[in-house]
């Protein structure tokens, strides 16, 4: 009896013991299965982000608008590289179940040539992109803006509103709450014209231009950014340049940088900053390049030591340049249009 | 003696019969141990099986990227102000700025293609050799090639334009032309 019960015990025990290293396995292997899986499928996303926002550069429109939605809610990850051209390393993240909030991110996918502005981690079901193009005098790129916050723009000048509503950009709203609401970029809104109906928006203030009143958001309370233009001479709208101020640091702007600041961290924007100056060098360079060949053939220009000045004066500039830059890229980009066969 | 016998028959019968059930219970674990292992190479190879379809999955997936890619980014570069000739064109390319980029400048560009290798091809008047430019008569304009063996090459075709001044008047000459961009091939 004693002879049978130990055999017994002895089979349970083996067969628990290695029952138990088989189950273990098991789940370690399946959860190791369900990790690659994860990290398989957020590269995937990684990387067809790179390509579904090929169809996004604006060309020769004034900006294009397309919206991204996900099954699961989503994190993008987004750090940007300097030195010499750069690039931005997009990387996704879904939110976890168990254990820490957002699992381990997929591959990054490394994007040299476009410009993603946007928040270091930002994370949502739906994201918005949208793009503009960057001129400084001449075309050097379009720049991405990636958000999945909903924004509400107050006493944005007429040409900011007609942009955000010509491009019906869904998460951004178009308030001037001392007037009559000039609306929001989809039809059906209900707006009031005082406050913002977008759900938790980001309130954007324009701080400049001419004052209507006192209320809080030309004064900078009750609001998340604030956007001050500064523009003086040789301009069509006072925001043409300025100072994006946001609780991450002020941040100088031209053109159509003036987005790329409001939707993006500060280290961000620095850092794809300088790669456009880098990258406005390089391209002045090869006008330099061109313009003498232009000259070869009787096309002449009076452009090429602006365009050695402007590459070496670009090829290191900053942010905090590009106010001070803004008045030669003015100068050359009249030159230009001045001459019969032009560079650009 | 015979009782003898007898008590050392018993004996030897009890020890038998402990080693045949020793043997028995011996049996009884290399049996459990083979189906064991039989079970978990069972898994092994269910698992491996599984992995097989996924890495298939995970090329034929990439390959598509890949492709859907290179196929965006023809648009993406003919529209580089690089390359192109007027912003407000699309798929148009500056002749002189080919010319600046075959002479070298393009490869300081390097990891900034999202290509392997740009090529530019005239494909009028029709020649019978290709002749790289810059260079008199030449043809092809060799932009960037970072030297990856088994590429595939995508194209569309593109206008080369430039700005020629003729009895004082300006006016833009263009030619047809090919941008051929390779992208390693991700199933080789």
């Amino acid at each position: 009896m004693k002879k049978v019960k130990a055999q017994f015990n002895f089979a349970w025990i083996f067969a628990i013991v290695v029952g138990g290293a088989i189950l273990f396995l098991a789940i370690f292997g399946a959860m190791k299965a369900g990790d690659t899986y994860r990290y398989q499928s957020d590269t995937e996303i990684a990387k067809s982000l790179s390509v579904i926002t090929d169809p996004l550069q604006s060309g020769f429109s004034e900006g294009s608008f397309g919206k991204i939605s996900f099954g699961q809610e989503t994190r993008i990850n987004n750090i940007c590289f300097e030195g010499g051209f750069g690039k931005n390393d997009i990387s996704v993240s879904t939110r976890s179940e168990i254990g820490e909030e957002w699992n381990l991110p997929g591959g990054a996918t490394s994007i040299h040539n476009k410009y993603f502005f946007s928040s270091e981690k930002s994370s949502g079901l739906d994201y918005y992109v949208f793009s503009k193009s960057f001129n400084f005098p001449y075309e050097i790129s379009d720049l991405i803006f990636l958000t999945s916050d909903n924004y509400c723009f107050l006493n944005a000048p007429d040409e900011v509103a007609d942009e955000i509503i010509g491009m019906n950009i869904e998460n951004i709203e178009i308030e001037h709450p001392t007037g009559v609401p000039l609306g929001v970029g989809f039809p059906g809104s209900t707006s009031d014209g005082a406050n913002c109906t977008l759900a938790n928006s980001v309130k954007v203030c324009f701080g400049s231009g001419p004052q209507l009143d006192n209320s809080p958001y030309q004064t900078g309370q009750d609001c998340d950014v604030m956007v001050y233009g500064s523009c003086s001479s040789g301009c069509d709208s006072v925001y043409d340049e300025g100072t994006v101020s946001k609780s991450g640091g002020d941040m100088k702007y031209v053109g159509n940088l003036m987005y790329a600041a409001i939707f993006s961290d500060k280290l961000i924007y620095d850092c794809n900053v300088k790669r456009l100056m880098y990258r406005a060098g390089r391209i002045a360079e090869e006008f330099f390049a061109k313009a003498d060949l232009m000259d070869a053939r009787g096309c002449n220009t009076n452009l090429g030591s602006d365009l050695a000045v402007w590459s070496g004066l670009t090829g290191n500039a900053t942010s905090d340049d590009l106010i001070g830059l803004r008045s030669m890229a003015d100068n050359m980009e009249s030159k230009n249009d001045r001459e019969l066969c032009g560079v650009w | 003696m015979v009782r003898k016998n007898f008590v050392f028959s018993g004996w030897e019968f009890g020890v038998r019969s402990l080693e045949l059930k020793q043997r028995r219970g011996q049996m009884k674990i290399m049996q459990m141990a083979f189906m064991i292992v039989a079970v978990f190479f069972f898994f092994v190879l269910v698992g491996l099986f599984f992995l097989s379809i996924q890495f298939k999955d995970i090329k034929g997936g990439a390959a598509q990227l890949q492709k859907e890619q290179a196929i965006s980014s023809l648009k993406v570069i003919a529209d580089m102000p690089e390359l192109s000739y007027d912003s407000s064109e699309a798929i148009t390319l500056d002749e002189d700025k080919l010319k600046v980029m075959a002479g070298g400048f393009g490869n300081l560009y390097e990891e900034f293609w999202p290509v392997a290798s740009v090529a530019v091809y005239k494909l009028w008047p029709v020649a019978d050799e290709l002749k790289q430019c810059p260079g008199v008569g030449c043809n092809y304009y060799e932009l960037y090639d970072n030297g990856q063996s088994n590429v595939k090459t995508y194209s569309t075709y593109v206008s080369i334009c430039k700005k020629v001044k003729e009895s004082g008047f300006v006016y833009d000459r263009c030619e047809v032309g090919k941008l051929v961009v390779g992208v390693k091939n991700a199933g080789g």
